[in-house]
């Protein structure tokens, strides 16, 4: 229906979007566990710098955090360099580039939400656990997780349909290259900036809309099965 | 089964718990004491849940913690299970799921009743796939139990897990509680501030108040301390009873209150009442305008009997003289 409805151009960009995105989400989710795991814990030294690193993208301007990147992984800079040369990795105005732009400012937004979840859980079940011979780790994994993890999923679609429409960050880092790094965002911006193809921005607006709006409602439905799940 | 806690200080806040006991941990021991008096930091304590700031636990010979040496076995390495008063099921596990969760990680040396069979005992087989969410309170405490019994610790510790069972199914959890203690050479140290389950329950008392142990030894002996009596509200005044006295053998006793005693100077006769015991008295006590309570010693031990001084009067009743206790077997 959706490829019956799009034109190939269209359908061309969608798929750069839902493939950045989709990178951007696989990439961030389990720094984003460790992070939430660590800030939901009580009082620790370094929380407070934790804390800062997660939330920076937040109100850093997006244009800056993709210049960060480049000076960081750019190919001028001894990193982006060292995975050039080692494993022909090159990241600057590569759709994995787009991904890991889409990926830091998503971040925030990912941490929040499976903190949150984190938070919510019940620290007497943790216990009640312990009692039963589950150590730490086991108690991540068995319990943790598990009671958290519609929140993890629901943070991870917020970020997901945030990251379909990552503007800034993407431009800078990646730049706009049709079929790699042009995701909806960057093909409106271009179609605006083209004359003529008005009707062609207004097209890719809708598109990128709905997407934004499923996601949204995605993420609220998950949230509300999260919160239900741990109502036992 | 020896628990050794060695001048054991813990704090919460402004409570500060003192103890300093050898418990010859056989069988069921209850600590008893009002709310507020400690009993649950002391089981949190022992599970290694609160941190002590100062003295150590032993069981048997293996140092659980020893604040001095900086020693402390993690909750999860203490082979002490713990029921909570609030259950804590896993929500996002079934009622066997959670029950399996203690299977899986119980020692393979350990020998402990297969799931069904605990299920069937505690008479919730037809839960077992339920969500855990849509059980009754009731039910929440037995699969509660069923779960710890199942992790089969060295040593169990449960906090009121009678809370929110009521009337038959009390008695006959307690009942299960102590065959399940014998069966599994399971110790276990039960918290509660419920007198009858104390008595029922106890082969030993810890007396607590204010977070120290004011008493501790044999439930017969314990329980018939003035300082045990100090304990009590005025209407849970009483003595406890051994339960082969009446004819009550899966409790270990039970507490006969002084109100539900009648006192007869003569042997009575033609009468409804089940248990006419006969005894000298022992002590008589006025506590007001109101009442007086007379002790007996009897067949069945020592008896508490509430009268009024009316009555005492009336009855002549004298320290020495001998003299009945009479009490329904609906008291019991």
């Amino acid at each position: 229906m959706v490829r019956a409805m799009l034109t190939p151009e269209e359908l061309q960009i969608l798929s750069t979007s839902l493939g950045v995105a989709g990178r951007a989400v696989l990439f961030s989710l389990p720094v984003a566990i460790a992070f939430a795991w660590a800030l939901s814990r009580p009082r620790f030294p370094g929380k407070s710098v934790i804390d800062t690193i997660a939330h920076l993208p937040l109100v850093l301007p997006p244009v800056l955090v993709g210049y960060l990147l480049l000076l960081g992984l750019g190919a001028q800079s001894p990193l982006g360099a060292w995975l050039k040369s080692a494993f022909g990795i090159q990241l600057a105005f590569t759709a994995e580039g787009a991904a890991i732009a889409t990926a830091v400012m998503a971040f925030p937004l990912m941490v929040r939400a499976i903190r949150l979840s984190f938070e919510a859980t019940d620290p007497g079940l943790f216990e009640a656990a312990s009692v039963l011979r589950a150590g730490p780790w086991d108690r991540f994994w068995s319990m943790t997780l598990p009671l958290a993890w519609p929140g993890v999923l629901a943070g991870a679609v917020t970020a997901f349909a945030a990251g379909l429409g990552e503007f800034g960050a993407v431009i800078t880092f990646a730049s706009n290259v049709e079929g790699e790094t042009q995701t909806l965002p960057l093909a409106i911006n271009a179609a605006l900036n083209t004359p003529g193809r008005d009707d062609v921005a207004f097209r890719l607006a809708l598109i990128s809309l709905t997407a934004a709006i499923t996601g949204l409602v995605l993420a609220e439905m998950l949230q509300r099965w999260a919160r239900r799940r741990l109502e036992a | 089964m020896t628990l050794k806690l060695r001048e054991v200080v813990v704090r919460r806040g402004a409570f500060r718990l003192a103890a300093d006991l050898e418990v010859a941990a056989d069988g069921v021991t209850v600590v008893f004491g009002p709310s507020g008096s400690g009993k649950s930091s002391l089981l949190s304590a022992i599970a290694g849940l609160y941190r002590l700031e100062v003295g150590s636990i032993a069981l048997n010979a293996r140092v659980l913690e020893d604040a001095g040496a900086k020693v402390r076995v993690p909750t999860h390495e203490r082979g002490i299970g713990l029921v909570f008063q609030d259950a804590r099921l896993f929500p996002h596990l079934t009622v066997r799921g959670n029950l399996d969760y203690a299977e899986h990680r119980r020692p393979a040396a350990r020998n402990a009743p297969i799931v069904m069979e605990i299920a069937r005992r505690l008479e919730f087989e037809d839960l077992l796939d339920r969500p855990v969410r849509n059980l009754s309170g009731g039910e929440r405490s037995r699969v509660a139990l069923a779960r710890a019994i199942v992790s089969a610790p060295e040593l169990l510790l449960l906090d009121e897990p009678f809370a929110a069972l009521d009337g038959r199914r009390r008695r006959d959890f307690l009942a299960l509680l102590r065959e399940l203690s014998n069966e599994q050479s399971l110790p276990m140290v039960v918290v509660t501030h419920n007198i009858d389950d104390a008595a029922e329950l106890a082969n030993d008392v810890i007396a607590m108040r204010d977070g120290r142990v004011i008493a501790y030894g044999a439930a017969a002996d314990v329980m018939s301390r003035p300082a045990f009596a100090s304990l009590l509200d005025r209407r849970d005044l009483g003595a406890r009873v051994p339960a082969e006295a009446v004819a009550g053998g899966a409790v270990a006793g039970v507490w006969v209150r002084a109100d539900s005693v009648l006192l007869a100077s003569e042997r009575p006769r033609g009468i409804s009442a089940r248990h006419v015991w006969e005894g000298r008295v022992d002590s008589i006590i006025r506590e007001d305008a109101r009442g007086v309570l007379v002790s007996l010693v009897t067949e069945a031990g020592y008896i508490l009997s509430r009268i009024t001084p009316q009555a005492l009067a009336d009855l002549q009743v004298e320290q020495g003289k001998q003299a009945w206790a009479v009490v329904k077997a609906h008291a019991l």
